[in-house]
């Protein structure tokens, strides 16, 4: 026949094997339940802390190399804009001294012109001068009839002329 | 799971064999050792043998040989939740692991505070052992909860734990702390001493209330349904009908809830009693104190060296 123990009955050596059960299995946790998955946990953290790390060195180097671009950008948009200001001065001073060049060209065309012109004016008048006499001395001889000393006579002409030159060019 | 191989499913298997095969043993012997009785019996643990030892006889009793197979299903169950963890990709099984361990790590944090971290372990074992020998019940099994014995050791041992941390911050405040009102003296060395007999009779009473008014009504309505439907003939006479139904509501209610609700609030007074008995702020204290002498070892050191 099996035997029971009463509802309430206090058995110490009980008590005791309770109480070791109690700290056997804390310790059995302990080890089997908290080391591993602790661990596991531990070990993820790590990870996640080396992704964020990892990714952060990446966006540090990736601002890096873009300023770095950004500043070579902006010394070759200085490189280009020299460039251009060399090149638009140099045209202006090429062009300058073409219009120069051609300014002084043209007025010494001009005063040639104007020289030649006036000589040939003074030819021209020259000549006229030349006709009239011709044609006076022809006319005088005609009226007179008569020689009449010709060196007088031209001086008068030429004296004659003069004042009409004088009276045209007032 | 499928590149894990055979070996792996095999180890699995024998893992919840191990956690299923305590419960088994234990329904086993259960049904060989029980008489045929019809009566309302409340009794102790059924004693299966005794060791003569000094002061009292070790009796063996069906509580200490049920929380042994508890604690084996325990582990077992730990081993199954441990197999295969891995980092990257965590299973199902992981998963109620990791929950588990943040979950207790919380509730320790949360009522002890951080300088008691190391207590997460133990207070899982204490609702894991409280809870699962509780829900032995379900079977119909004797639970260990409701044997005093069983809850007096882990009450004994809280109450140790307790008294350590009071005489870590310092033996003569904890002595002192007893003749505060010089007056009272007597009633705190009382109320000091009923905290584990307190701990231990409310998880205990509790747990056998529940199974003593279980077996009261289960019997009260076999009766009942002998009385009201014993007119039926042959065997139907003889099944007790009104037996189906609220049993199994109370069952849920004693066993399930009752169980895991006790397991909490045992862990719970331990947290509280224990990180009471050594406030994190005198925690502090002493350590900023153990600091200074050690600086101020350290700076005498020096200056012999310089001298």
């Amino acid at each position: 026949m099996i035997q029971t123990l009463d509802v309430i009955s206090v058995n110490l050596w009980q008590i005791l094997i309770s109480l070791c059960n109690l700290v056997i299995l804390f310790v059995l946790l302990k080890k089997f339940l908290y080391k591993p998955v602790k661990k596991i946990l531990a070990q993820r953290q790590a990870e996640i802390d080396k992704q964020y790390a990892d990714a952060r060195d990446a966006k540090d180097s990736a601002e890096l190399s873009r300023q770095e671009w950004d500043a070579k950008l902006k010394a070759a948009d200085g490189e280009a804009e020299k460039i251009i200001k060399n090149a638009k001065e140099k045209a202006e001073r090429q062009g300058d001294k073409i219009v120069s060049g051609a300014m002084t060209r043209a007025d010494e065309i001009v005063r040639q012109a104007e020289a030649d012109a006036s000589l040939e004016l003074k030819r021209a008048q020259d000549d006229i001068k030349r006709e009239i006499v011709t044609v006076s001395t022809a006319l005088t001889e005609k009226m007179l009839e008569r020689e009449i000393n010709e060196k007088d006579h031209r001086a008068l002409i030429d004296s004659f002329i003069e004042d009409i030159d004088d009276d045209g060019n007032e | 799971m499928n590149k894990r191989g055979r070996l792996f499913k095999t180890v699995d298997i024998l893992l919840i064999a191990l956690m299923i095969a305590p419960v088994l043993c234990a329904i086993v012997l259960k049904v060989l050792t029980t008489p045929a009785s019809d009566g309302i019996t409340i009794t102790g643990a059924r004693i299966y043998f005794e060791i003569p030892m000094p002061i009292q006889n070790l009796i063996i009793t069906e509580s200490q040989i049920n929380s042994w197979l508890v604690m084996i299903s325990i582990f077992a169950l730990c081993l199954y939740f441990t197999h295969g963890l891995s980092v990257r990709s965590p299973s199902k099984r992981q998963h109620i692991a990791e929950w588990i361990v943040e979950k207790v790590d919380g509730l320790v944090n949360g009522n002890m505070g951080e300088s008691f971290a190391s207590f997460a372990p133990f207070i899982a074992s204490i609702i894991a052992l409280s809870a699962f020998s509780s829900l032995l019940s379900l079977f119909g099994l004797y639970p260990p909860t409701s044997d005093i014995n069983i809850v007096a050791g882990w009450a004994i041992l809280v109450f140790a734990l307790i008294t350590y941390y009071k005489f870590k911050c310092g033996p003569v405040n904890y002595l002192k702390s007893f003749a505060e009102p010089i007056a009272l003296t007597p009633l705190n060395v009382i109320s000091e001493v009923a905290t584990p007999i307190s701990m231990a009779f409310r998880h205990y009473g509790n747990v056998l209330s529940g199974s003593v008014i279980a077996v009261l009504i289960a019997h009260a309505l076999q009766g009942l349904s002998r009385l009201v439907l014993g007119w039926l003939p042959g065997v139907l006479g003889e099944i007790p009908f009104l037996q189906i139904g609220l049993p199994a509501i109370l069952s849920v209610y004693f066993d399930i809830f009752s169980g895991c609700l006790q397991a909490y609030i045992f862990a719970m007074l331990t947290m509280m009693y224990v990180s009471g008995a050594f406030p994190a702020e005198k925690y502090e204290e002493r350590k900023k104190i153990k600091e200074k002498r050690k600086q101020q070892k350290k700076n005498s050191q020096q200056n012999l060296e310089v001298n």
